[in-house]
């Protein structure tokens, strides 16, 4: 992990300040910053500052987690435009809401590695924006949003022409998306994106590693467009199920490697939008699990050269779609011998090597039927809907030409790798309660239609 | 000797002694069990099944569990209900006992509402033996659920279950013969929940049915509206079921729950209706 | 006072009862008599309120129709096959009957003893025979002592004792103000209950008399029955026939056939043959 250097000068201490701090008017941070020499370390005692600051010189400013910069409701929280400019243990809130300006907490330009970290920034409308401003860090920070239609919101994170940024540790709630520009060799780790439009947003970013993350309760948990060799680990995409709802998009991303995921619980585990692009590329799903989506994967008609192995397809309501029924060839479903767990193969495993022995074939007549008259999906699940596939079973000439065959079929579930530490889990005490009390209620009316009926014994 | 005194119409008393007798019959029946213990049977092996991958991924669980239960419900439920009503009023009409009641001094309203509400009790307690033990099954195997979403769906069901229960003694009221009630009641079973579907499901795929069109054609049917309006409780929207989910979002946004609740109450209260007043006063006993 | 006055019932547009009129006054014994398919039950399911039909049914001068819940408080009914829940034991059945009925469990036990059920109490209904459930059936009949008794071929189960017995019930039943109504075609029954026989032919009501006058009304034909020494068979006999009787050996006597009126005249036939006549009845 690389660290923005702090040449540390002249320690300015602003106890005299102390007792200013608790009155109503603001304090003039930016009197503070201009006076500071360039590449000191300003330490704020605890107090609310008046936010629309410009730093146009090395400095750090530490607020120790007790110093509120607040923008009025206008304009930025501060405005980076040196390079190594770092911000500590700030809350930054109340910004403008324009969105023409880009009004943000914190908005960086040719802030080369600008260091934004441990900062709380609450009714903001862009959180932490970052343009050309390569080798940032945005790290440990928590962005709120303001209350607004969500079109109207800015992004939690925005990073422009910005390479080699790092955004770690991060928690990120209800902007709008937190969206990476023309920024290469980016590392996006350990992060927690939620109840967003798009929870990440890739667009022309190449090269980036992105590990650890939680996107969960977002329209869109991850959208990868237009980007080259990425690295998307380790990550949990859960509940992301709005209209378009997906885990995650890839828009024409080439080179990508997917692995150890867990993709949970959304309306389309994986959407395939032209993804690989290039001819000479295939994209790589490995060790992912797939489980309780609407969709596992989604594909748009003639999507080719996607290699899965060892994946989990658990419970999804449909394992694999492809968009309006179109042609499907040209995927990968078993990479050297070595398959995907489908949960619901229906062969064996006679010679016990863990593969099946006869091949995964996906050929639900329902689904196909969904993919091709996208209104079918209305009657999925229901009895009439399975009784469509068990006829289909019964009489091979109704069934469709399979989705996916993968040859080698993995009759055990794969470990799955655990999730990172943050994402929902349910409690149980209050199903047990609700459980309990319907029992209860069965046993009263069961003792009640045994007791005796009249006066007479 | 007593001589006649005025007495109203409709006892709480004389309904209750009715009812508990009606319950106490249900609970008696074999064919009630059957139904009861395949339904909780079955919603257990459900849970249990959908439980051991659960746990891996733990999240959202209960909803493809609840999905498989839903549909367990909407095959097993109407079954019970139109069974269980059609055989109420002709059954006992082809025994004779019908005869026996009604020779008490208590009216026909009487005899048909103690009917209802004991015959009802006996499928409460079938579908809150179901959803208790699919409940608890999930929690000892370390599943678990959103607690409000798991009883509204046990709620929705026991409304879908009055509502058959209703269509049941509507058939049942226009016939004495129980051979024929029971086979108009799986006629009926059969019809609302694969024909109507596969019905609205060739339509649209022969005639390019606009998306309201299906989506009322198809909400119509009491067991659609049970499903979709389970749907919305676990699955938070109805924008998976495609684009005739998204009319129905768009239309009508958040009254679409009450939309579908209404549907099921009316499914209540209609066929329950035209049976009561059938049998009060059209039918020879 | 039951009412009933053009009383018209169709099944699927056949009638079964043509334009029924009848009044029964409090206190009075009436009989409705006729073959089977006659309409009697009919009569009786329409004054419990059961059927659906043309015409007016009154009783202490309020509707069936709209009153059915009131008058059948003051209706005991026997059907013919009484139908129980057959789950229900004895004691069960009375006792939801007597809740029906808003009647104390004291006279459930009352009525229990009455029809001599009391050791039957804990057997479910469906386990008894079809004697022990007419009495059953009596039994709930009579819960509500009420001022009426309907009764649809009440011995009709029954084995000659249990026949017996019955028919002694309700003769210490009748009487008072209360209405005792039977449909029988057991002209014995009829005789010893009612003080009216209404007789029902086709679904219409064909003649109302007394009880006594019955068999002559209808021209009904009675076998005589009598007792012979064994030797004097064949003398009887030939003298029957030889004055235009039809007369059968049968046992240790002769067994004729008679019209009500000519009983007399049969027996004086034997006596001038000069034969000791032992012993005389009647069969219907």
């Amino acid at each position: 992990m690389r660290r923005t250097a702090v040449v540390l000068g002249a320690v300015f201490a602003l106890t005299s300040l102390a007792t200013a701090g608790a009155q109503s008017q603001p304090i003039d941070l930016q009197a503070l910053v201009d006076a500071a020499p360039s590449g000191s370390v300003v330490t704020l005692v605890p107090g609310v500052y008046a936010g629309n600051v410009v730093i146009d010189k090395p400095l750090t400013i530490d607020g120790g987690g007790l110093a509120v910069v607040d923008a009025g409701g206008d304009g930025n929280g501060f405005e980076i435009t040196a390079a190594d400019v770092t911000l500590r243990g700030l809350t930054i809130r109340d910004t403008g809401d324009s969105l023409d300006r880009e009004n943000a907490g914190v908005s960086g330009r040719s802030a080369s590695r600008m260091v934004v970290e441990d900062c709380v920034f609450q009714n903001v409308l862009f959180g932490v924006f970052a343009r050309q401003s390569p080798d940032a860090v945005i790290r440990n920070n928590v962005i709120g949003a303001k209350d607004l239609d969500l079109g109207r919101r800015g992004d939690g994170i925005r990073v422009w022409e910005t390479s080699g940024a790092q955004i770690i540790g991060n928690t990120v709630d209800g902007g709008r998306d937190s969206v990476m520009w023309y920024s290469d060799n980016l590392i996006v780790d350990g992060n927690k994106f939620t109840n967003g439009r798009y929870g990440l947003h890739f667009m022309y970013s190449h090269d980036a590693t992105i590990t650890n993350n939680v996107l969960e309760g977002n329209s869109v948990g991850g959208f990868l467009m237009y980007s080259k060799n990425l690295t998307f680990t380790g990550n949990f995409i859960g509940g992301n199920s709005g209209p378009s709802g997906y885990g995650l998009g890839m828009k024409e991303v080439d080179g990508a490697s997917v692995r150890d995921n867990q993709f949970v619980g959304n309306r389309i585990g994986v959407y395939f939008d032209y993804s690989p692009i290039s001819y000479d590329v295939t994209n790589h799903f490995v060790a992912n699990l797939v489980a309780y989506n609407e969709v596992g994967l989604m594909f748009l008609p003639n999507v080719e050269r996607n290699a899965f192995t060892g994946n989990a397809f658990i419970e999804n309501r449909e394992q694999v779609g492809v968009s309006s029924g179109g042609e499907f060839t040209g995927n990968i479903w078993s990479v050297d011998g070595v398959g995907n767990h489908w949960d619901d193969f229906g062969g064996y495993d006679a010679d016990g090597d863990g593969i099946g022995d006869i091949p995964y074939k996906l050929d639900d007549l329902y689904s196909v039927l969904i993919d091709t008259h996208p209104e079918m999906a209305f009657f999925a699940d229901t009895p009439a809907a399975r009784a469509v596939d068990m006829a289909a079973h019964l009489f091979p000439t109704l069934r469709p030409r399979p989705k996916v065959v993968d040859e080698a079929p993995l009759v055990d579930m794969p470990q799955i790798s655990p999730r990172p530490s943050g994402a929902t889990t349910i409690e149980s005490t209050g199903l047990l309660g609700v459980s309990l009390a319907l029992l209860a209620a069965a046993a009263a009316i069961v003792a009640l239609s045994r007791s005796r009926i009249g006066g007479l014994r | 000797m007593t001589v006649a005194v005025a007495r109203p119409q409709i006892e709480a008393g004389t309904v209750v002694t009715i009812a508990r007798k009606e319950l106490r019959d249900s609970v008696r029946n074999k064919w009630f069990w059957l139904y009861a213990i395949a339904f909780a049977g079955l919603a257990g092996v459900l849970t249990t099944l959908a439980l051991p991958s659960a746990r891996v991924a733990g999240y959202g669980a209960f909803g493809r569990s609840a999905s498989s239960l839903v549909a367990l419900v909407q095959l097993i439920v109407p079954l019970m209900g139109l069974t269980l009503g059609a055989q109420a009023l002709a059954g006992q009409q082809e025994r004779g006992t019908i005869r026996f009641l009604m020779s008490h001094p208590i009216s026909r309203s009487e005899a048909f509402i103690g009917m209802y509400l004991g015959l009802a009790a006996a499928l409460s307690a079938a579908i809150a033996a179901g959803f208790g033990s699919a409940g608890v099954i999930t929690v000892m195997r370390g599943g678990a659920a959103d607690a409000g979403s798991f009883a509204r769906i046990a709620i929705l069901s026991w409304i879908l279950a009055a509502a058959m229960l209703g269509v049941g003694m509507l058939v049942s009221a226009f016939t004495s013969r129980s051979g024929v009630a029971s086979g108009s009641a799986l006629f009926v079973w059969l019809g609302l929940v694969f024909l109507g579907d596969l019905g609205v499901m060739g339509t649209a795929l022969a005639t390019d049915l606009p998306v309201g069109a299906l989506f009322f054609s198809a909400v119509a049917n009491p067991v659609e509206a049970f499903r979709l309006a389970t749907l919305t409780s676990f699955e938070g929207s109805l924008d998976v079921l495609g684009p005739a989910g998204t009319y129905a979002v768009d239309s009508f946004g958040s009254a679409l729950d009450a939309l579908l609740i209404s549907v099921l109450i009316l499914w209540v209260i209609v066929p329950v209706t035209i049976a009561w007043y059938r049998f009060t006063r059209g039918k020879d006993l | 006072m039951i009412r009933v006055q053009d009383l018209t019932k169709r099944y699927s547009g056949t009638p079964v009862l043509r334009d029924v009129s009848l009044e029964i006054a409090p206190g009075e014994s009436v009989a409705l008599w006729g073959p089977n398919g006659a309409g009697k039950t009919t009569i009786v399911l329409c004054m419990l309120g059961f059927l659906h039909f043309d015409g007016d049914v009154e009783v202490f001068g309020k509707d069936v129709r709209r009153c059915g819940k009131e008058i059948r408080a003051s209706i005991g009914y026997v059907p013919q096959q009484p139908s129980f829940y057959d789950d229900l034991t004895v004691a069960e059945t009375l006792g939801f009957s007597a809740d029906l009925r808003s009647i104390e469990t004291a006279r459930a036990e009352e009525v229990l003893a009455l029809v001599d059920l009391e050791e039957h109490r804990g057997k479910p209904v469906g386990a008894l025979s079809g004697g022990l459930r007419q009495r059953l059936g009596l039994a709930v009949a009579l819960l509500g002592d009420p001022p009426i008794l309907l009764l649809d071929e009440p011995t009709s189960n029954l084995d000659a004792a249990a026949r017996q017995a019955t028919v002694n019930l309700l003769e210490e039943l009748r009487g008072g103000d209360r209405m005792l109504i039977v449909t029988s075609h057991h002209l014995e029954e009829v005789s010893m209950l009612v003080d009216r026989v209404v007789v029902l032919d086709d679904g219409v009501v064909v003649d109302e008399c007394a009880p006594a006058e019955l068999g002559e009304r209808l021209g009904l034909r009675s076998w005589l029955h009598v007792l012979l020494d064994p030797d004097d068979v064949p003398v009887a006999t030939s003298a029957l026939t030889a004055s235009g009787f039809n007369a059968h050996l049968n046992g240790r006597g002769v067994l004729v056939d008679v019209a009500p009126e000519d009983k007399a005249k049969a027996v004086e036939v034997i006596s001038g043959a000069g034969v000791t006549i032992r012993d005389l009845e009647v069969w219907r």
